[in-house]
């Protein structure tokens, strides 16, 4: 398949259980961020450049579901995904547990950003303890289902290619 | 796990992504009315895809209600039973309230119970977290509504519709600290307008005089006028009018909805664009002779 349909078929599927399940499924109010994650993870599968312009995708998504203004997720999203990615590049080990926990903290980043632009432009109000609340419990949740989505964000991000040592080695 | 490629041009790609989100984000909230359209457009090709999830879906969302959502059931069962014994001793006090509310809507010539709604029943808050104060109603364009119509309940102003895709709204709870409306004290007949304040109350910011006569629990109504919602609605009660103001009075209202019960509302299927004056002399809605 296609490594462009693959990500829009990730990204449709991802738009679709935001909308639903998950929607369904909170704790403290809070739900999972899949369009996030997928962002996150396209950026640490994909490089840079796909993974950039993949969360730019995701972010105007999920600007489209949650009613925020056009713009507003896709504006946060592609930087954290070119962060992430650069992070990756840079760790000398990664373990299962620093990738997690790497995840959470990229997803709650990531909401807290949004949250720190909305209230910049003004659609959100100054209630500060509650987004840093809802980032943290975000990033938890998220991180959570983050290993199943992995192995579907790295199907559609790298193209069937190999796993990593080889496209390390083949990079440089 | 993957190195970036040698054509690869992150940061150029980065900057024109940010370029373009920022102009996006800029124009819709200027009010680009093709924005809009894209976003509603999307949600409304999603709907179908959302539904079948959902419905496939329901068994487990009923389990997790089940198992996360069975104390809070518990202790809202609890709650309700001490709130109706509450109420039913207080029932003598309520009806003095009503009958006074109804005197004063009278004395202004509009009973607001007589606005042509549409009932909605509520779905939650919209997808994501980024949904603080707004809630999804499970009717759309299809059903007649239109972003900008009041939503109210029978003790008052609720909120507004904000974003009507064709079988889904989101509503702006009144609460929110977005939200405006433009609102007259009852007793005093002092307008001002009035703002969500993210905390369960909205306050006046402006419009009332710094020597105007304003009581503890005055009953605050909405202005109509310029404003996008009908006239007289109510909205409150002051709980703080705010009297030893030095410069411009900042009045805190209590909203008269409790906004954290809510099953069902009503729409008013009022245009945004009505002549308020016309409002007064026959029911919103009625049809023109």
């Amino acid at each position: 398949m296609n490594p462009r349909l693959r990500v829009l078929l990730v990204l449709v599927t991802a738009v679709a259980l935001e909308g639903s399940l998950l929607d369904e499924l909170r704790i403290g109010g809070v739900a999972v961020e899949l369009l996030l994650l997928v962002a996150v993870l396209t950026g640490y599968h994909g490089g840079p450049e796909r993974g950039a312009i993949t969360a730019f995708f995701a972010g105007l998504l999920h600007d489209s579901i949650v009613g925020a203004p056009l713009g507003l997720h896709a504006l946060v999203y592609p930087p954290l995904a070119v962060a992430v990615s650069s992070l990756e590049l840079r760790m000398l080990r990664s373990t299962p547990v620093t990738d997690g926990i790497a995840v959470v903290a990229a997803v709650a980043a990531g909401q807290g950003l949004a949250s720190v632009v909305g209230m910049m432009f003004g659609i959100l109000g100054p209630t500060t303890d509650e987004f840093v609340r809802q980032a943290i419990l975000a990033g938890i949740l998220t991180g959570v289902v983050a290993a199943p989505v992995n192995r579907v964000v790295r199907w559609a991000a790298t193209g069937g290619l190999p796993g990593t040592i080889e496209l390390r080695r083949g990079a440089g | 796990m993957a190195a970036p490629r040698p054509a690869e041009r992150p940061r150029p790609t980065l900057l024109l992504l940010v370029a373009v989100a920022l102009t996006l984000l800029t124009l819709h909230i200027r009010g680009s009315q093709p924005l809009d359209a894209f976003q509603q457009g999307v949600r409304d090709i999603l709907e179908p895809l959302r539904t079948v999830t959902d419905t496939a879906t329901d068994p487990l969302q009923t389990a997790w209600s089940g198992v996360f959502g069975y104390e809070r059931l518990r202790a809202e069962n609890e709650r309700l039973a001490v709130e109706l014994a509450r109420l039913r001793g207080r029932s003598m006090s309520d009806d003095a309230d009503r009958e006074l509310l109804e005197r004063l809507l009278g004395e202004i010539g509009l009973d607001y119970m007589r606005l042509e709604t549409v009932v909605v029943r509520i779905l939650g808050t919209p997808p994501g977290n980024f949904g603080t104060h707004r809630i999804e109603v499970d009717a759309g364009s299809d059903d007649g509504l239109r972003p900008g119509l009041a939503v109210i309940t029978g003790a008052g102003l609720v909120g507004r519709l904000q974003d009507v895709d064709r079988s889904r709204s989101t509503v702006i709870l009144a609460t929110h600290p977005e939200f405006l409306v433009g609102v007259r004290l009852v007793a005093s007949q002092d307008e001002g307008l009035a703002r969500g304040t993210g905390r369960g109350t909205l306050r006046i910011e402006a419009g009332i005089r710094l020597d105007a006569d304003i009581s503890w629990n005055e009953v605050v109504v909405t202005s109509g006028g310029r404003s996008l919602l009908p006239p007289d609605i109510p909205v409150g009660r002051v709980i703080d009018p705010d009297e030893d103001a030095e410069y411009e009075r900042s009045v805190v209202i209590d909203l008269a909805a409790d906004l954290e019960s809510l099953s069902f509302l009503n729409v008013v299927l009022a245009p945004p664009e009505s002549d308020p004056l016309g409002v007064e002399s026959a029911p919103i809605g009625d049809p023109p002779s």
